[in-house]
């Protein structure tokens, strides 16, 4: 017969077989360096040193390396983000489940805003502006342009204002593609539902922007050749949140068939025809194949080109997907990740006469979040 | 080491209970002695001298207390002696840097701070130890003669960091003699989760919206938000300290101990006073049978008795933390004592009980404010924004993102603040054994999937925060 004190007694004995099955596992279970999932490192396991223990270090790592490689983390880590979700949480880790499947990045109060300033202006002032045409182009992110998916009450982000003062300081001309954006909004997919980057359709219209600015006959979309690469894209956001449940996204490159490039990678000294790297499909990050992931310095050539100008792009990863539509207009494009690139853009522009453009390309989250801007002076 | 995160919970526990468990009785204390050294050591590896320092000079003190203390004036020798080392170190440790930083700022001295890191649950055992000694004194309890069963009353794992305080008369029998069952083990693993839930599904949640909402600054905070802050963080203190006595007193039973209550309902008193019945027991009666009542406590006329609680709270505040705020939030508490003792007691006690209860939960929240921001300036804009019901909107979108994000959790927060769970215990036991059964393995299966969730939260360990570091 059932009784109470029965039932008691096996829940008892489950929770203690849970406990000691569990520790077991994560005793003998094989370790995985690296969770793609999370894309991030796993912690290793601490090295033994007398100091490290008396510190009390020891013990503090042995308990993340513990965390890190307790077996079924994936289930348990999505069972969180799981419950909050269903428990009314709409911001987890900075990003916030927003409506029809997307994740938002949220926007922290900026911190840098007047550091950020300081550089511009003082890499400006260096520049021969009857020589060189300068352009600032300030993305912003889907927090702002996708503003009506926030979660009801989400709190407003203040991008546009920090954009606008520092547009006004710095004294750059500015290409404010948020109109344009804002316009296409209705026509597709602008930003990853899963990752904090621009679709390769977002980044056409800020490209269409950066025309109307300079000048410039777009390519039409129509003209280039599309080609959906991956439906499997789970992105930076997609592992901030957690929810393995969540739709994945596609990735979809444009080609023009007219185009004759030639890319150089100067930090590895490889050289291709393309501007992709489809060998990332295979790997969590797919939007590192715009452009080969992360280089300091890459020159792309154009024989094609519309003209025999040559662009210097200084930016973040927000460009690697603008880049396929502004090689049609430049013979050159010498495009620096000033995070990595270290010696300054700035002394490489008086030493190449040649360049007649310099477009500075960063979006609003990791102008501020990410220190890599103030590496162009 | 804390009680809510993997090391402990999937290893040091099991391993312990398993050796405790397969040894013979006589080596019992000493298995836990030695897992209660490892566990202060994993956090503490340095601190753990000045423990057995400290219990090695009374467990000395209280041999030579029996052996030599035939006359009133050689035991209060051996009291003094004890009470002043113990006292010293505590000074030393824990208010030292306040102390001399609070000399500098009114004099404007240049003395240096020791910078010494408090050791954690120095302000535990200190008392532990102390009351052993001053019981001996009072010969209320006999002098110990293990070291090593002395050593383990003071330093066994399940409340040496955290509480309660365990007073050696209460225990001292166990120590050398106690039944340990399958049903204690049953008993004491339930009340131990019951505690984990506390600590990681509902603490933890309300510390982080507090954390979240002490920085936002007074332009994004409305009253509203101020005022959820506050609960949030009167809730977390409440959930995650009641929740640490409860998985104390879970492994004290899976042990074979019996400790006593800590908490009972706190935030339900209708009054200060009923507070104070309910909140850290361990510690207000402590401080009601080793300073109040010495002092004369009620009896020596209305001034005396005004001059004990005086006394009593500043010290109570006192041992919360150095720093001015803690001192703040106990004369808080003293000045209410003595106007409800003297002033509205009486009337407050006749009006409708939603009335106390109201008064009693709002002068605890605000109180709370007074105790989780240690800085002064800080404080005071903090209780503007409480007030700031002209300057500031009364709510606003913000406030409302914040109930929508981390309402489920203050509701059921609230709920479990209320004897509900004893409520709940009765009306289902006077149900027919059949109903009872099936409620019973509804609650099991909770427990269950509570124990994974819990498991989850811990290992994507993201603020898990250990409270009582300056204790």
């Amino acid at each position: 017969m059932i009784t109470n004190v029965k039932i008691k007694r096996t829940v008892v004995c489950l929770l203690c077989i849970s406990i000691l099955l569990l520790s077991l596992c994560l005793l003998v279970s094989p370790k995985k360096d690296f969770s793609e999932n999370e894309n991030r490192y796993l912690a290793k396991f601490p090295s033994f040193s007398a100091k490290a223990l008396l510190d009390g270090e020891y013990t503090d790592s042995l308990g993340d390396w513990l965390a890190d490689h307790f077996p079924q983390r994936d289930f348990f880590v999505g069972l969180k983000s799981g419950t909050e979700i269903a428990g009314g949480r709409r911001e987890i880790n900075h990003v916030y489940i927003a409506k029809d499947d997307y994740f938002i990045e949220s926007y922290a109060n900026p911190q840098n805003t007047e550091r950020i300033t300081d550089t511009l202006i003082r890499f400006y002032d260096k520049i021969d502006k009857t020589r060189v045409d300068v352009n600032l182009m300030l993305v912003p992110t889907a927090v702002t342009i996708y503003s009506d998916k926030l979660p009801d009450h989400a709190p407003a982000s203040n991008q546009q204002e920090t954009a606008s003062a520092i547009y006004n300081e710095s004294g750059i001309p500015a290409i404010d593609c948020t109109d344009w954006l804002l316009s296409g909004a209705s026509k597709g997919q602008l930003y990853y539902r899963t990752d904090h980057h621009w679709t390769t359709l977002g980044a056409y219209y800020g490209y269409l922007a950066y025309c109307d600015t300079k000048g410039l006959t777009p390519v039409s979309l129509e003209s280039l050749t599309a080609q959906t690469v991956t439906d499997e894209f789970a992105g930076t956001l997609y592992s901030k949140v957690n929810d393995y449940s969540h739709i994945k996204d596609n990735i979809t490159i444009y080609t023009n068939p007219e185009d004759d490039l030639t890319v150089t990678y100067a930090d590895t000294g490889e050289v291709t025809d393309s501007l992709y790297n489809l060998d990332y499909l295979k790997e969590k990050d797919k939007y590192s194949l715009f452009l080969n992931n992360i280089h300091p310095l890459i020159e792309i050539e154009n024989k094609a080109a519309a003209s025999q100008d040559t662009l210097m792009l200084v930016k973040d990863s927000y460009a690697n997907s603008m880049v396929p539509f502004l090689v049609h207009h430049y013979r050159k494009i010498y495009v620096f990740d000033t995070r990595y690139y270290r010696d300054g853009p700035s002394s490489f522009l008086s030493d190449h006469n040649d360049i007649t453009d310099v477009l500075l390309l960063y979006n609003m989250n990791t102008l501020d979040t990410d220190t890599g801007i103030r590496g162009i002076y | 080491m804390v009680f809510s995160c993997i090391p402990f919970l999937f290893f040091f526990l099991p391993l312990c209970l398993i050796l405790y468990y397969a040894v013979p009785f006589s080596w019992k204390n000493g298995i836990l002695l030695i897992f209660s050294l490892i566990f202060y050591a994993w956090g503490e590896p340095l601190y753990i001298l000045l423990m057995l320092f400290s219990t090695a000079l009374d467990y000395t003190n209280g041999r030579l207390m029996e052996r030599f203390g035939t006359t009133k004036c050689r035991r209060i020798f051996f009291l003094c002696c004890s009470i002043c080392i113990n006292l010293s170190i505590l000074a030393f440790f824990k208010y030292a840097d306040f102390a001399i930083a609070s000399v500098n700022g009114l004099f404007g001295t240049q003395f240096a701070q020791p910078g010494m890191h408090l050791p954690v649950g120095i302000s535990f055992y200190t008392f532990q130890t102390m009351s052993y000694i001053i019981d001996l004194y009072r010969r209320e309890v006999k002098a110990e003669h293990s070291y090593i069963a002395y050593l383990t009353y003071v330093s066994m794992f399940p409340q040496l960091v955290a509480g309660p305080i365990v007073r050696f008369a209460d225990i001292q029998e166990q120590l050398h003699g106690r039944r340990i069952t399958f049903d204690g083990f049953e008993q004491g693993l339930l009340r131990f989760m019951m505690g984990l839930f506390k600590k990681v599904l509902i603490a933890n949640q309300a510390g982080a919206l507090w954390e979240e909402i002490r920085v936002l600054g007074a332009a994004n905070t409305s009253v509203s938000t101020a005022w959820l802050g506050a609960l949030c963080f009167t809730l977390q203190l409440y959930f995650d300290f009641s929740a640490y006595s409860d998985m104390a007193i879970g492994m004290g039973q899976m042990l074979g101990f019996h400790y006593n209550e800590n908490f009972n309902y706190p935030l339900t008193a209708v009054s200060v006073t009923d507070f104070w019945r309910r909140w850290h027991i361990s510690l207000s009666t402590w401080f009601r049978d080793y300073v109040y009542i010495p002092l004369g406590g009620n009896r020596r006329g209305i001034p005396r008795h005004l001059f004990n609680i005086a006394v009593v709270w500043f010290l109570t505040g006192l041992w919360h933390g150095a720093s001015w705020n803690f001192i703040l939030w106990g004369v808080y508490y003293g000045i209410l004592l003595m106007l409800e003792k003297y002033l509205w007691g009486k009337a407050l006690a006749k009006l409708p009980k939603w009335i106390q209860h109201t008064y009693a939960f709002l002068i605890v929240v605000f109180g709370f404010v007074i105790f989780a921001v240690t800085d002064i300036g800080e404080l005071g804009n903090y209780i503007r924004l409480l007030f700031s019901f002209i300057s500031n909107p009364l709510a606003d979108a913000r406030f409302l993102w914040y109930l929508g994000n981390y309402g489920i959790v203050i509701i059921i927060a609230c709920i479990l603040a209320c004897p509900v769970y004893p409520w709940l215990c009765r009306k289902v036991s006077m149900l027919s054994r059949k109903k009872n059964c099936v409620i019973s393995a509804f609650a099991g299966v909770g427990v269950l999937l509570l124990f994974l969730l819990s498991t989850a939260y811990m290992v994507s360990d993201t603020y898990n925060p250990f409270l009582y570091f300056r204790f």
